[in-house]
């Protein structure tokens, strides 16, 4: 079925997409670990793990799409996800610590022994496992996305309120994982990280094969959103998104269709997530923050939502930004970031992606128009030629 | 030994300069003064009792004059000199004359708190017979603090004399502690536990606990029993000081989410920018307020007079500015307003931050907001109080202007159905300015209240933000009577759950009642009734 | 499709705008220094003051004539308040940038996101702040005061001069205040105070309501002893604080509040009539009187164009941290990393409250203890001052931590040797 769908024709811009991602997972550890420092194509070290940060956004981006440009959840929770996944992820590196922490305890991560924990939570076992800790990536915050939408989707949560509950939701988790009673290291988070499945996080061969793994993941997620948005699953989605009330009285359950939708989202971010810690080296708290959660839908909404290629450009090109601005005009680059969401607003309503599809959409238009056009004109001439022609004899008479 | 000494002279010094001032020779306390120049606090301390117990007429000016900082004195120790006039310019202490040879390295004498107990015994020791109403009162308020066995025979005296009920009163009581820790006979030591007892505030509380340790067997069960009764109505006032707490947090949090549900709630513009709207309120009451310091020094207490007005105009522009260069493209487009104004909330943010720099600023309390009152059981700070009704005032002139003025009557209109009122010849662009003005305006005045009370800095809106969408969702979108109910209860459950849960713990509790909440009611409390399936 | 592949190679192209613009910078012969401090965010309030000091200690560094003959270049970056942004941008300043050491952080989540970083890279952080220990780095210097530098001696002057038998630990609820009050209350049950006289209690942070914390302070302070508040409240929330203490009228003879985040630069957004003599354990004070304070409080109103900016206790730490380096370095001959950290330790440098700063080899500093007593003009009165006291980073009150000692110095080279097991825990290199 994949292979039908990649070549089946509508797909084509997907298949570049995922094309052009399968390309840079190859390429960047190539150019950074093959290509000698001084050549221009060598990749610097520095890099790899930043264009592997943008690659996990742009997942978070991708996953939040699903469910705002597909189906109208607006979710200003995402973030939840996300850093839940990373959480995961960030407790089976502490556990992979083992006995090098600075306490030398086999058991007890480092922030547990000098707050004077005597033994491991529950909830810590199992983390030493790499493939427990994968599912958890899944499972956690599939199953609070589940949870959370079996309940607001039955009774019917819609709109604003149901942006403003997920709001709540992801505020009230970083309150609790601010708790250092949480067992989760309080607000300096996971970090320190040593190995990751027995390789050195820091070496540049992980890095770089981080940072594969990570663009894999998103081309697969991609490959993934594409199979859903263009199944009849996806249509009666964006009836859903369009026409809630319609689609519902047409016999679809409209909560079961919106709920899925949502676990898969919550699933793909926590895979992001997931992918985002060993990279960035740490998770805290802060990556609960309900203004974390605003920025995913900024960048979704900058690259054009209700597209899957919009929301990956989009977290791209903002975070590229904010890496260049936040070093080229320190005190100056909010004002241009906050400039640039309200001419994204202003300018191009439907995103980047959005609006050079309706700027080619319209010249294709208007080249058929004025095709048509000019058929028109040419047989308005050839008639009138016609017309001159048998007038002239008149004329001549 | 010592200490009997002491207390026979401070008790028979104090009478006898009430009754023949100028016994002694001024130059006899001169290196008691001098003592207050030594470089160890309990030397200085010593110092003072002396001189409080010297009973010279000078003692009260000169004490007065180490606490508010105006005696010198050399580094290493010395002689003692006042602050003069002018600067470097000292005066003796006790002549007021001014002083030749002073040495170079003179340095205010320093005060620590213990110092300052002390200064403050000794002068309400020596105020207590003052003619000056407040002096005394202070003066007895002080002793019930310190309640020193000393001062038992100078409190007789006084009370003798005293008129004031009140300040009879606080004597009376003081005289009772002190009487407890002296070896007063068991029928007095009833006496005075059933004097303090009557008080029955946490004060008589706290003297009663202290007393429990040295009072004798046969007066314990006494002490307890009034103990018990004591916090058996102070549980009663806790639930009423609970629910005060509760209507102080939930007026704050009207205050800040009534803007929001105008604009948010009324026009459906997802405005995250009001939280920066707060604040510019904020930053102007400063503005204001320097400016009034300035141009009119001795109006400042008034200056938030000038603030309310100012910040209401200020902001409303700013609103209307955004509205017609911004937020009027976006009509029909709510989630996009999300976008804009959140980068104009940053920007806004930024500007502020290269304005007036990241740090707080200073923005003082007017005096008729500051301290507290008792009022039975409850303590009622001045600026909560105040709040609490400056937001009530807020919300009924806002109900005023929707439901009885022409412009409340066209917002509606024009809310409810655009094109409808723009075919009744209403003029919507200007109405839909007019109404983000309002709405912004009224975040303004909301900042000049949290100027009072919190931080004024550039991230003063982003603490408010969340919780205002809160208040205004679970009241229900577009309904000001949910947005003030919401505000209240979320603030009154919220200081109930404090003491129990931590307030860490109370806020998640609050949001996880607030999203079952909204899946029990989807549209809020007060939901708005309609015919049409969805919006 | 297109677009995608344009955006790559506007992505890639820029990736390499900056490469190449920062290979530029490199061939100018400048000693660069990463300034790492958030000018956005939650945490600029504290941190845009400490960029400020950093820049002015830099310019007046060129002045003199630099550093080995070279100028020094201030390379300023905002991590806006954001944890993983510090990393990256420790990452940026070192790799792209060059720089020769990193100025900054604040808070200690942006320290435990930078460590890995620096260790990776093998590059300096000087770290200016107050923290809870249980952390020494090989490439950090932690210049400003560890728990045994501030909170004890504070707590010691309250039970020794105040009198001080009841104590209620109030914090925001973050690591600082969790493993100061850890710490505290080992200290004060050794001391002989009862468990129940003990009261401890978190909020969030940026807290603004405390009605309800207030009033049950003043409950507890009525049990007939005399009470005392230690308080960690982080930044933003103190301001509310104080004005609820000031409002409720609890004065610092009734129940006297020592803090340990509140400086000159947070008392400026206060009142503090109603706060005089409420408490503060720092390490310098603005109202130090000693030449090489007064001559510092100088420049910064000439650097800042403005009379009325304070100085406080980080700024002193970020002085003493920039100057220690200088020192190392101009010792060293050379920035280079490996060499500033044979030569740095036992550097003895002036710090501003008359006295001498000297770099241990455990990477912490010697530092007096001031207390001061806060005054109506928003300065401190310093009442008591200790001798220099050296920073204990591994705490002697904690059990898991006792045991442990740091020794950057060959051939030990340990941040966390272990003294019972003679082994060296973790991470020793």
């Amino acid at each position: 079925m994949i292979t039908q769908m990649l070549f089946s024709r509508h797909e084509k811009k997907t298949v570049w997409a995922v094309f052009l991602i399968l390309l840079a997972a190859a390429l960047v550890p190539l150019a950074n670990l093959l290509i000698p420092e001084d050549s221009p194509f060598h990749v610097p070290a520095y890099l790899v793990p930043l264009l592997g940060k943008y690659l996990c956004y742009a997942l978070l981006a991708l996953a939040l799409d699903l469910v705002w440009g597909y189906c109208g959840i607006l979710s200003l929770g995402h973030g939840a996800f996300f850093a839940l996944g990373g959480y995961a992820m960030g407790m089976y590196l502490m556990r992979q610590i083992g006995d090098r922490g600075v306490y030398a305890n086999p058991l007890l991560p480092d922030f547990m022994v000098f707050l004077n924990w005597n033994e491991l939570p529950w909830y810590w076992y199992g983390f030493n496992h790499f493939a427990f800790a994968a599912l958890m990536v899944l499972l956690v915050p599939g199953l609070l996305a589940f949870v959370f939408g079996w309940f607001a989707f039955r009774s019917r949560v819609t709109g604003v309120y149901l942006s403003i509950i997920t709001q709540a939701m992801t505020y009230a988790l970083l309150l609790a994982f601010f708790r250092n009673e949480m067992g989760f290291g309080g607000n300096n988070g996971l970090t320190d990280f040593k190995e990751i499945l027995g390789f050195n996080v820091q070496a540049g061969g992980t890095r770089a094969a981080l940072f594969a793994a990570t663009a894999v993941a998103l081309a697969l997620a991609l490959v993934l959103s594409s199979a859903i948005v263009r199944s009849k699953y996806g249509k009666v989605l964006v009836g859903v998104r369009d026409a809630e009330s319609r689609t519902r009285f047409l016999g679809y359950r409209v909560e079961n269709m919106k709920l899925f939708i949502f676990t898969v989202s919550a699933m793909m971010a926590g895979v992001a997530g997931a992918l985002y810690v060993p990279q960035v080296g740490i998770i805290n708290p802060g990556e609960f923050a309900p203004a974390n959660s605003i920025e995913v839908v900024i960048w979704t909404a900058v690259g054009g939502r209700g597209t899957l290629i919009g929301p990956i450009i989009g977290a791209i090109l903002v975070n590229f930004g904010k890496s260049i601005f936040t070093a080229a005009f320190p005190e100056f680059w909010l004002f241009a970031l906050g400039a640039l969401f309200v001419a994204t607003t202003l300018f191009l309503p439907k995103g980047v992606v959005g609006t050079v599809q309706q700027f080619l959409a319209r010249r294709n238009e208007q080249k058929k128009a004025d095709a048509v056009e000019q058929a028109y004109q040419d047989k308005a001439a050839a008639k009138a030629d016609s017309q001159l022609a048998t007038l002239e004899p008149q004329a001549a008479e | 030994m010592y200490r009997a000494i002491q207390t026979f002279l401070v008790a028979f010094c104090l009478l006898v300069s009430c009754l023949a001032t100028g016994l002694r020779a001024q130059e006899d306390i001169r290196p008691l003064i001098d003592a207050l120049g030594s470089t160890a606090f309990p030397q200085k301390i010593e110092a003072v009792k002396a001189l409080a117990a010297s009973g010279d007429p000078k003692v009260g000016e000169i004490l007065q004059n180490l606490s508010d900082g105006k005696l010198y004195a050399p580094k290493t120790g010395g002689t003692v000199y006042l602050e003069g006039p002018a600067d470097g310019a000292y005066l003796d202490v006790l002549t007021g004359a001014p002083a030749t040879e002073v040495p170079e390295n003179l340095a205010k004498i320093k005060l620590n708190n213990g110092l300052r107990g002390a200064i403050g015994a000794a002068l309400s020791q020596l105020t207590l017979l003052s003619p000056d109403r407040s002096a005394r009162l202070v003066a007895s308020q002080d002793l019930l603090k310190d309640a020193n066995p000393d001062n038992l025979d100078l409190l007789n005296s006084a009370l003798a004399g005293e008129k004031d009920a009140e300040v009879k009163a606080t004597m009376e009581a003081a005289r009772a502690v002190i009487l407890l820790k002296t070896d007063a006979s068991a029928e007095e030591k009833k006496a005075a536990i059933d004097m303090i007892a009557a008080r029955g505030n946490r004060d008589a509380l706290t003297i009663l606990t202290a007393a429990l340790d040295n009072a004798p067997d046969e007066l314990k069960p006494a002490i307890e029993q009034n103990i018990s009764s004591i916090k058996g109505s102070l549980a009663m006032w806790d639930v009423a000081q609970n629910i005060w707490y509760g209507l102080s947090l939930g007026s704050v949090l009207l205050l800040a989410a009534i803007g929001l549900a105008i604009t948010f709630g009324v026009m459906g513009i997802i405005n995250m920018a009001h939280g920066e709207m707060v604040m510019l309120g904020a930053y102007t009451t400063y503005v204001v307020q320097q400016t009034i310091a300035a141009v009119a020094p001795g109006m400042t207490d008034f200056s938030l007079a000038f603030a309310v007005p100012a910040a209401f105009l200020f902001t409303g522009l700013v609103g209307v500015g955004i509205e017609r260069s911004v937020i009027r493209w976006l009509y029909g487009r709510p989630l996009e307003t999300l976008l804009a104004t959140w980068g104009i909330s940053l920007i806004l943010q930024q500007a502020i931050r290269t304005i007036f720099g990241p740090t707080n600023r200073q923005v003082d309390n007017p005096s008729w907001m500051s301290g507290a009152f008792e009022f039975g059981g409850l303590a009622i700070t001045y600026n909560r109080m105040w709040i609490i009704v400056f937001s009530l005032g807020v919300f009924v002139a806002l109900l005023l202007l929707l439901k009885r003025s022409k412009f409340g009557l066209q917002m509606r209109a024009v809310t409810q159905n655009r094109r409808m009122a723009s075919s009744m010849g209403i003029r919507t662009p200007w109405v839909d300015a007019l109404t983000f003005g309002l709405g912004s305006g009224i975040a303004g005045m909301a900042g000049v209240a949290l100027s009072q009370i919190d931080n004024v800095s550039p991230n003063l809106g982003q603490n408010y933000i969340i919780d205002s969408f809160m208040v205004v969702v679970f009241g229900g979108v577009g309904n000001l009577w949910g947005t003030l109910v919401g505000a209240l209860t979320l603030g009154i459950a919220n200081k109930f759950l404090e003491p129990y849960a931590g307030a860490v713990l109370g806020k998640i509790l609050i949001l996880i009642f607030i999203i079952l909440f909204i899946q029990r009611r989807p549209r809020g409390l007060f939901a708005l009734k309609g015919r049409a399936v969805e919006q | 499709m297109k677009i995608k592949s344009h955006v790559m190679s506007a992505f890639l192209a820029g990736a390499l705008a900056t490469t190449a613009f920062s290979s530029v910078y490199a061939a100018e012969d400048t000693i660069k220094v990463g300034i790492l401090h958030s000018l956005s965010g939650t945490m600029a309030i504290s941190e845009t003051t400490l960029k400020d000091a950093m820049l002015m200690l830099i310019e007046d560094q060129n002045k003199k004539g630099g550093l080995l003959g070279k100028k020094l270049e201030a390379v300023v970056v905002d991590p806006a308040s954001d944890w993983p942004l510090f990393a990256e941008k420790a990452r940026e300043l070192i790799s792209v940038n060059k720089v020769s050491a990193v100025f900054g952080c604040w808070t200690s989540s942006s320290r435990k996101s930078v460590l890995p970083v620096f260790e990776e890279l093998n590059s300096l952080l000087f770290y200016p702040v107050q923290y809870e220990g249980e952390e020494s780095s090989r490439n950090i210097f932690y210049t400003g005061a560890a728990p045994n530098q501030q909170a004890i001696p504070a707590v010691d002057y309250l039970m020794n001069t105040e009198g001080v038998e009841r104590f209620v630990l109030e914090g925001t609820d973050y690591v600082y205040p969790r493993t100061t009050n850890k710490i505290l209350e080992a200290y004060l049950i050794a001391k002989g105070i009862p468990k129940e006289d003990i009261l401890i209690n978190y909020t969030p942070f940026g807290f603004s309501d405390w009605q309800t914390e207030v009033a049950k302070i003043k409950e507890f302070g009525s049990a007939g002893k005399k009470t005392a508040v230690v308080s960690t409240i982080n930044g933003d929330a103190n301001v509310p604080f104080y004005k609820e203490l000031g409002n409720k009228g609890i004065k610092a003879t009734d129940i006297p509040v020592v803090a340990f985040s509140v400086g000159e630069e947070e008392l400026a957004g206060l009142d503090t009539k109603p706060l005089v003599g409420h408490l503060a354990a720092w390490n310098y004070f603005q109202s130090v009187d000693a030449p090489a304070n007064a001559e510092f409080i100088k420049e910064w109103h000439a650097f800042t164009k403005n009379d009325k900016r304070v100085t406080n206790d980080p700024m002193e730490a970020a002085y003493i941290g920039f100057k220690a380096w200088v020192s190392a370095v101009e010792a060293a001959g050379t920035t280079d990393t490996d060499a500033v950290l044979d030569t740095i330790i036992g550097t003895t440098v002036p710090n501003l409250s008359g006295g001498y700063a000297t770099v241990m080899p455990n990477h912490h500093i010697t530092k007096p203890v001031l207390i001061g007593e806060i005054q109506e003009d928003g300065q401190f009165e310093i009442v008591q001052q200790t001798p220099a006291v050296v920073g204990d980073e591994w705490s002697d009150f904690l059990p898991d931590s006792k045991d442990l000692i740091s020794d950057w110095r060959k051939p030990m080279s340990c941040g966390n040797f272990n003294v019972a097991t003679g082994k060296c825990g973790g991470k020793g290199s």
